[in-house]
This record gives structure tokens, C-alpha cells and sequence, in this order.
């Protein structure tokens, strides 16, 4: 007997939704809007958060040694330094390869190459580059490396890198924060216009109601189309989503490749692997907010 | 039956539907209810489907005290009890037969017994041959026919009737009361809300009159006398 009463309800909701099908499509719409407005937040979470990364991949310090330097005291001072809390890695470049990377970097470049062959010898020094562990620790880790007294270290070149860091950090948050009282105010907009189309299918249905309820319905068998309705828009809502969020993220993609070259970012392939939890939890709230939305409906227009 | 004790129904801020009334029908009675409008009639019939609660008093349907019901037992007690209207409450989107099982679908019968039943009730209000019609496309009498079909598919012990005739020619009208007669042979309990005057008078059976909230008059075999 429930499993018949269930499929009676989805039929009666299936049949309200299609008799008001203009209202049907404009909820959908509201919602499939503030779903996109939630997606792009997070696209653009992911974007900003490349965009850190790749910046924070090229901060390090470097520390030039003395050309005369001798390979004992380098791998001396690295082993030191290694052994700081603050420090991820290090990396040594003696004067060899310091020199392969320059020619490389300047292949196209014949007066600066031409210049370096009439030096005659290997003008570079040798260096120790040094990555932190976190952005914070920089500061730290280069007030101790001034500290190190070592005769072979000729200059510490220690940029400021954090200021360029906060910079970005502060502009992807405002973005974050527009973005959430955007999809808040889209949220909003559609848990009134959810509630709306559902006051509206009440009172269309109010004589069809009553005689329900005057024959013996369950306020069960009464409420459950509308809430039903809910969760099919819900649903609807997630599935075209999902439809029209792929195609707008593969026609993204191309653009972040040459934007981030160099730099792996696959945003369809992020969506792809995230798929279940970022739609899955995206159709649990709309259908709460949905189901919310009814039962308020429900409880102020109909005595059922 | 139907017991009344005491029972008093007040609208706000003083307007007493129902003051201090007093009433037993018995099992298989058929009982007119007369008043002028406004007196109270309506909010009897309201009190005894749950629609109305009672200020003061006790309500008894069928062994059931159902002056303080709860929401959720308000279908069962639907259920127990026929209710057709003036104004017949069809859905005219939907056919007679679908009307009338409309009522089954809604209580979770399986369509088996739906297609057994409904064209049973139909045939015992003469409708056998328009089960597939529209309200629109029968006459009124017949649409009351189709309530009356509709109300009793649960099998119900009391049939209340308010004001059935109300938009009905004379001939429709005792067609309806004829019909509710052959019911009450049946032993349904019937009670009668009008303001057909020719109608209890040919009757002749009990008339409670009703008159500000009081039962004024209570007679066997009685007229309509206001």
C-alpha cells in the first residue's frame, strides 16, 4: 500500500508540475542560475588558487658563494642549512651548471653569449637555492641565514616576495567574497521564488486539496506531491548544471592553458574527479532549501 | 450514532454558532436539520468531520470521542463518515468513474479493487451508463449523484447531506432525496442540512430545528417550522 501511494504521489506531483509548466521552467531557471553563480565561485576559487601556487612555486632565496669556493665547505654550509626547521629545500648550483643554465636561457641571445666567450673564463658563482616551507617562514629563514658567518658567502639575495603574495591573496578573496553574496543573493532569490511557485500550485490546487482532505487523505498523501515537486526541480536543476557548466568549462580550458602555461591546471578534469561531491552536495542543499520552501509554503497556505 | 453533549462552538469575538447543544441520533435514523442561515447548521456538520473543533462539550461519532481529535486521526475519521455538498465538490478535470476513485486512490487502494468498486457505487446511483462523462457534460443532479457515488465508496456509516438540493430543480431534488432514502435502507445513518421546505414536510421524519446556536425544536414525524 506505500509503495502504491508513493508512486500515486509522484504521479499527482509529475501531473501538477505539467499543468503549470511556465512555472515549473521559471523555477528551474532561478535555480540553475544560482548553481551556476555557486560553480563559477568555485571555479574561480581554483583559478586564484593556481595562480598563488604557480607564484609561490618561483619564491625562493638565493645565496651566491665565492667563485673560489671550495666543494667541501659548499656541501658543508648546504648540510647546515638543510637542518633548519624552515627549510623544504635546497638546492646546490655550482659554477658549471650555473653557467649551462645562463647559455641555455640566452641561446637566442648571440651579443650576450658572444660577450661570455670573450670573458674567457666562467664569470658566475656558485649558489645555494633555498625554498621555505611555508610563505610565512621567509622572513624567519632569511633573518638566520644573515646570521650564518661563513667567508665563502659573497652576497644573500633575499627579495621581498611576501608583499606580492598578500597582494594576490587579498584580490582573490575579495573575488571570493563577491562571489559568495552573489550566490547568496541568487540563493535567496530562488528560495522566494521556489516558495512562490509553491504557494501558487497550492492555491491552484486548493479546491483539489480540499477534496482530498474531505475524503479521507493523510496529510502525508496531501503534502507529499509538493514536496516531491521540490525535489524533482532539484534534480532538474543539478542535471542541466551540469549540462551547461561542462560546456562553459571546456570552452575555459583552452584560455587557462595559455594563461598558466607552464603550470598544470585542468579545471574539467577537477570537475570530473570532484564530481560526485560537488554535484552530489549541490542537489542535497537545493533539494533542503526545496523541501524548506514547501513545508513553509504548505504550513501558511494550506490547513492541511 | 452521533451524540452531542453540551457542545458550544464560538466565533470570535461572540458569535455563538452552537450554544449548550444537546442531541442523540441512533443508528440508521434519518434526520433533517432545518434553520435559518447563519444558525448553525453548517457548523454542526463542520464539528462532526473535524473541520470545526468544539469550545465546550462532547462530540461522539460511532463510539469515538472525537471531541479533541488529533490531525493525523482526522482521515480516518473521513473516512468513517459520507459528506456531499450544494455545491458538489467534483473535479471537472476528471471523468465521474475517475472521481469517484479518486476518493480510493487518495485512502491507497490498489486499482484492482478501485475498478471493482467504483463501478458498483455508480450502478446504485444510476450512473452506470455515464462513467466516462465530465461533470460539465451532466446534468446537476447528476453531478450530485457522483458526490453522493464519491461518498460512499469508503462504505460509511453516516451520510451528511448539507443543503444537497441547493442547486437543484424540484424534479433533481427529490431524484437526490429518493436516492439518500434508498441509502438509509441500506441502514446508513443520514443526515439531512436543508432549506427545502417541501422536501421535510414530505419527508416525515425526525426534524431537529435549529435556531441561534439552540436546538429550538426536536420532533419525530415533524414539519419545517421556522
Amino acid at each position: 500500500m506505500f509503495i502504491l501511494s508513493f508512486f500515486r504521489v509522484i504521479k499527482f506531483s509529475l501531473q501538477d508540475m505539467f499543468r503549470n509548466i511556465w512555472l515549473t521552467v521559471v523555477t528551474i531557471t532561478i535555480l540553475v542560475l544560482a548553481l551556476f553563480s555557486v560553480n563559477m565561485l568555485l571555479t574561480l576559487n581554483i583559478i586564484t588558487r593556481t595562480a598563488i601556487n604557480s607564484i609561490k612555486d618561483k619564491i625562493d632565496i638565493n645565496l651566491y658563494l665565492k667563485p673560489t669556493a671550495s666543494e667541501d665547505k659548499i656541501l658543508s654550509l648546504k648540510a647546515e642549512i638543510s637542518g633548519y626547521s624552515q627549510v623544504k629545500k635546497i638546492d646546490y648550483i655550482s659554477k658549471a651548471e650555473a653557467l649551462e643554465s645562463f647559455k641555455s636561457k640566452h641561446q637566442n641571445d648571440p651579443e650576450v653569449l658572444e660577450a661570455l666567450r670573450q670573458l674567457g673564463e666562467n664569470p658566475l658563482t656558485p649558489t645555494l637555492v633555498i625554498k621555505a616551507n611555508n610563505l610565512e617562514q621567509y622572513n624567519e629563514l632569511a633573518a638566520k641565514l644573515n646570521k650564518i658567518k661563513s667567508d665563502i658567502i659573497e652576497s644573500r639575495n633575499f627579495d621581498n616576495h611576501k608583499l606580492i603574495i598578500s597582494k594576490i591573496e587579498n584580490i582573490s578573496r575579495k573575488i571570493n567574497e563577491v562571489g559568495i553574496f552573489v550566490s547568496l543573493v541568487f540563493i535567496a532569490v530562488s528560495i522566494l521564488v521556489v516558495y512562490n511557485a509553491i504557494k501558487v500550485a497550492i492555491y491552484t490546487h486548493r479546491r483539489e486539496i480540499g477534496i482530498m482532505k474531505l475524503v479521507g487523505a493523510s496529510n502525508w498523501f496531501v503534502k507529499s506531491p509538493f514536496l516531491i515537486s521540490g525535489i524533482i526541480y532539484a534534480l532538474i536543476g543539478v542535471v542541466l548544471i551540469v549540462v551547461i557548466f561542462y560546456a562553459f568549462l571546456m570552452l575555459l580550458q583552452p584560455y587557462l592553458e595559455v594563461f598558466f602555461s607552464g603550470y598544470s591546471i585542468d579545471i574539467v578534469l577537477y570537475f570530473s574527479k570532484n564530481f560526485i561531491y560537488i554535484f552530489g552536495i549541490e542537489f542535497i542543499v537545493a533539494a533542503i532549501i526545496n523541501i524548506l520552501a514547501s513545508f513553509t509554503a504548505l504550513g501558511r497556505y494550506s490547513k492541511v | 450514532m452521533i451524540k452531542f453533549h453540551n457542545v458550544s462552538k464560538i466565533y470570535r469575538p461572540d458569535v455563538k454558532a452552537l450554544n449548550q447543544v444537546n442531541l442523540h441520533i441512533k443508528p440508521g435514523e434519518f434526520v433533517s436539520v432545518v434553520g435559518q442561515s447563519g444558525t448553525g447548521k453548517t457548523t454542526m456538520i463542520k464539528t462532526l468531520i473535524g473541520e470545526e473543533r468544539a469550545d465546550q462539550g462532547k462530540i461522539i461519532v460511532g463510539g469515538w470521542d472525537i471531541t479533541n481529535i488529533k490531525q493525523p486521526e482526522i482521515p480516518f475519521l473521513r473516512r468513517q463518515i459520507g459528506v456531499i455538498f450544494q455545491d458538489f465538490k467534483l473535479l471537472n478535470q476528471k471523468t465521474l468513474f475517475e472521481n469517484v476513485s479518486f476518493a480510493l486512490q487518495v485512502c491507497g487502494h490498489t486499482p484492482k479493487k478501485i475498478r471493482n468498486i467504483v463501478p458498483q457505487v455508480l450502478k446504485i446511483v444510476g450512473l452506470e451508463d455515464k462513467i466516462h462523462r465530465y461533470p460539465k457534460e451532466v446534468s446537476g443532479g447528476e453531478q450530485q449523484r457522483a458526490a453522493i457515488a464519491r461518498a460512499l465508496v469508503h462504505r460509511p456509516k453516516i451520510l451528511l447531506a448539507d443543503e444537497p438540493t441547493g442547486n437543484l430543480d424540484s424534479i433533481n431534488a427529490q431524484e437526490i432525496i429518493d436516492l439518500l432514502l434508498k441509502i438509509n435502507k441500506f441502514g446508513t445513518t443520514i443526515v439531512l442540512v436543508t432549506h427545502n421546505r417541501e422536501i421535510v414536510n414530505k419527508l416525515k421524519r425526525r426534524v431537529i430545528t435549529i435556531e441561534n446556536g439552540i436546538i429550538a425544536k426536536d420532533q419525530e414525524g415533524g414539519k419545517y417550522v421556522l
